[in-house]
């Protein structure tokens, strides 16, 4: 027991200096780059840009305003789906711009900056299936990417169904592609690229499961930064700045087609489980 | 503020649940995968000793392609790729049967009844070749002599490694959370992802593998002591 | 297949460098490469203090010998994930938490190796010493340790192959390396699995051959060198040297 005790009070000395080092903002000014957490894997959000091999997207866009009102260097880190909250936890990241849906349980671990997109979740199934509502999928097998929002969603709304997860939403997509799964929950918009590259048909079962608002993630307890952040968010929706941004990766004129449904000075909420649709 | 150790955010009765079905799993998927590993692993090592060129060869390639790429490579390539080759209806069969299971357990027995081939073919070269002649003298058939007199003899002699092997196939189940089986570790980051509770939730499940890793290796020991031959 | 190595050999060599992480096969030689730098002087370390006379120097190595040997890689890649950052204060990238998890979980396998070329000496090394009159640190860092590990060089490499079969693992949190690299262009090929994977496999087959080939070669050089003298144990088969190593 000795050694449990010491091997804790380690821990506790390691995460004070931790936190010791208090103001994020002041740390970033200090060294010059903000580190922004992206998925890079995640099209049109954040994804490498084949020719160049750089991640590029929409959240890196963002990142880059965040990093030009601090007026320091940006410095993308891809992460996995599930990795990305213990990265923010953990420092390894200042601002995360994962996908990241807010949930209660999540907004214990970090803190959230105002709204900066709202996602459908919803069931992808094959086209040739007999698969129309929610309910028909009750018993069924569901992929998921692992650590996600949708594998909760998944387990709240269709409790009794298998749900199996994945390193990354491509992954979870090929589960369904092969026919290893019924269906995948995923974002409507993270499906639109599976669909058109694979020349397979797929449909959605049109009512989503749950509809969430997407903030971008701050380490708890840094006010200077999370105030920083939602500056920019709110300048970027009044300037047009932002809609400009969402245009260019999301808009009309690209294969998502998208209006902007969400304001980015809004703050984010909890999601709602089987929206109306 | 400090981390304070907090077991009972973890060890609820539906985490529980999950753990136990998370080790169940394991244990399905260590034993489903030992015991074909085994029976393929003598296989190969029997092929082996004919001598017979084509045999050797094919053995011998086999060992060293599961020798020679990372578990994991192997486990994603039967899962994503394997399929794809096979006909419609076995595909369909193993889609409605959970095909990562057996997929990962097919993968994981391949890649060990490589070493474990391995570990018998030592054991055969040091079964004295008038154990052969002794079986064929009785009688006995090459296949008879093979499965009664010189295959237990070399499994014998081959203990240690073998049981290393069944340590090693064990632990390497957990490799399998890369295509979602739902497997300890796979269950563990389950657990985490809920509650946060890291450190709690993966020392419970260290635990749980250094324990069945240690009755693997006393149950080895037990075995070199009662059947082992005390060659080294 | 050969169409998608020519379109994306950067990425599967190099990753993103220079426009984002190095990853791809430089990064997984250099992170075996570093692995085995780090582990090594852990591991001699490590075996040293298992032959130690004094129990209170060997029963602990045995210990955290056994326990790294019951666990699974993963589950000490992600006590590196998630503990060592706690530990030493201050975040880790992908890159040396994976080094943090190769250097403490193969630093108990190495240190069986060298164990084993220890013991394999014939004893009348270590006594010739003494009776020069060396004491016990000499004799072991002067006569035991260079024969031992010169004797285990061809185990050693068979453990850099391990290491290098172990980075893959890395793809599970995320760290740039070969493997990450295939699972980035499944994802942008999205429909062609069958090509990336056996892309990656024979392009893993290729470099762990290659090292498990000449550890061979090594091997048979070394123990006709040894021929002849008298007093020397039987060297163990080949194939078990190459077969205990941890092989995720």
């Amino acid at each position: 027991m000795k050694l449990k005790c010491f091997t804790i009070a380690l821990m506790a000395t390691a995460l004070s200096v931790a936190t010791a080092a208090a103001d994020q903002l002041a740390d970033i000014k200090s060294r010059g780059t903000l580190i922004c957490g992206t998925l890079g894997t995640a099209e049109p959000f954040s994804f490498a840009n084949p020719s160049t091999r750089e991640i590029v997207g929409y959240d890196i866009d963002l990142c880059k305003a965040i990093a030009d009102d601090i007026g320091v260097k940006l410095q993308m880190k891809p992460m996995s789906v599930e990795a990305r909250i213990p990265e923010l936890v953990q420092a390894r990241v200042d601002v995360l711009a994962g996908n990241l849906g807010y949930t209660p349980e999540r907004a214990q671990q970090i803190a959230y900056t105002t709204a900066y997109f709202v996602s459908l979740q919803k069931l992808l199934v094959k086209a040739d299936s007999d698969f129309s509502k929610i309910d028909d999928l009750a018993k069924s097998r569901i992929s998921a990417p692992k650590g996600s929002s949708s594998e909760r969603y998944v387990r709240e709304a269709l409790p009794q169904a298998t749900l199996l997860t994945f390193q990354d939403p491509p992954s979870a997509f090929m589960a369904l592609a092969q026919s290893k799964v019924d269906a995948m929950i995923l974002s409507e918009i993270n499906a639109e690229k599976f669909v058109a590259q694979t020349g397979q048909k797929f449909k959605f079962i049109d009512q989503p499961v749950a509809e969430e608002f997407w903030g971008l993630g701050i380490r708890k307890n840094e006010p200077a930064l999370l105030e920083q952040v939602n500056a920019t968010l709110k300048r970027l929706e009044q300037s047009g700045e932002g809609q400009k941004i969402f245009d260019k990766w999301l808009g009309e004129t690209t294969a998502y087609k998208m209006k902007k449904p969400f304001k980015f000075d809004k703050a984010v909420s909890d999601p709602v489980l089987r929206p109306a649709s | 503020m400090g981390y304070e150790f907090d077991f009972s955010a973890v060890l609820t009765d539906q985490y529980i649940d999950w753990l136990l079905a998370g080790l169940r799993v394991t244990l399905l998927l260590t034993a489903g995968a030992w015991a074909l590993s085994f029976v393929v692993g003598t296989a190969l090592a029997v092929l082996r000793a004919t001598g017979f060129r084509p045999a050797v060869w094919f053995v011998s390639t086999f060992v060293e392609i599961h020798q020679n790429i990372p578990l994991l490579v192997q486990i994603l390539f039967w899962y994503f790729a394997m399929p794809e080759i096979l006909p419609e209806s076995w595909r369909e069969w193993l889609n409605r049967n959970n095909s990562e299971f057996i997929l990962a357990m097919i993968a994981i027995a391949l890649c060990h009844a490589a070493y474990i081939s391995e570990a018998l073919r030592s054991g055969l070269r040091a079964v004295p070749v008038t154990q052969y002649e002794a079986g064929r003298s009785f009688g006995f058939n090459y296949i008879q002599t093979m499965a009664y007199i010189v295959v237990p003899q070399a499994l014998r002699l081959s203990i240690p490694p073998l049981v290393n092997h069944s340590l090693l196939l064990f632990k390497n189940t957990s490799i399998a959370i890369a295509i979602g089986v739902h497997e300890l570790t796979y269950q563990t980051r389950q657990i985490d992802s809920d509650t946060f509770r890291t450190f709690e939730i993966f020392l419970v499940a260290t635990v749980l593998y250094l324990v069945l890793s240690f009755i693997i290796m006393a149950v080895g020991n037990l075995a070199e002591r009662r059947l082992g031959m005390g060659v080294r | 297949m050969l169409e998608i190595i020519q379109n994306n050999w950067m990425l599967l060599l190099i990753g993103q460098y220079p426009n984002g992480p190095l990853g791809g096969i430089v990064a997984t030689l250099l992170l075996a490469i570093a692995g085995l730098a780090l582990a090594f002087p852990v591991a001699v370390l490590l075996a040293v203090a298992r032959i130690s006379p004094f129990r209170w120097v060997s029963l602990p190595a045995a210990a955290i010998v056994h326990v790294v040997r019951g666990t699974p890689f993963l589950m000490v890649l992600f006590w590196s994930y998630f503990a060592l950052p706690v530990l030493i204060g201050r975040p880790l990238s992908g890159f040396w938490t994976l080094v943090g998890a190769l250097v403490l979980y193969e630093s108990a396998y190495l240190a069986e190796v060298i164990r084993a070329g220890i013991q394999a000496l014939p004893k009348g090394q270590e006594e010739a010493a003494r009776s020069l009159g060396f004491g016990y640190f000499r004799t072991l860092a002067l006569v035991i340790l260079p024969q031992a590990l010169y004797n285990s060089l061809p185990a050693l490499i068979g453990q850099f192959v391990s290491l290098i079969k172990e980075t893959s693992l890395g793809y599970v949190i995320s760290v740039n390396e070969f493997t990450y690299a295939a699972a980035q262009l499944n994802s942008q090929l999205l429909v062609q699995p069958v090509e990336v994977f056996t892309i990656l496999a024979i392009t893993y087959f290729i470099i762990c051959f290659t090292l498990t080939q000449s550890a061979r070669w090594l091997e048979q050089r070394i123990a006709r060198s040894r021929q002849g003298r008298p007093g020397r144990r039987e060297a163990q088969p080949q194939t078990d040297i190459l077969a205990t190593e941890p092989m995720p």
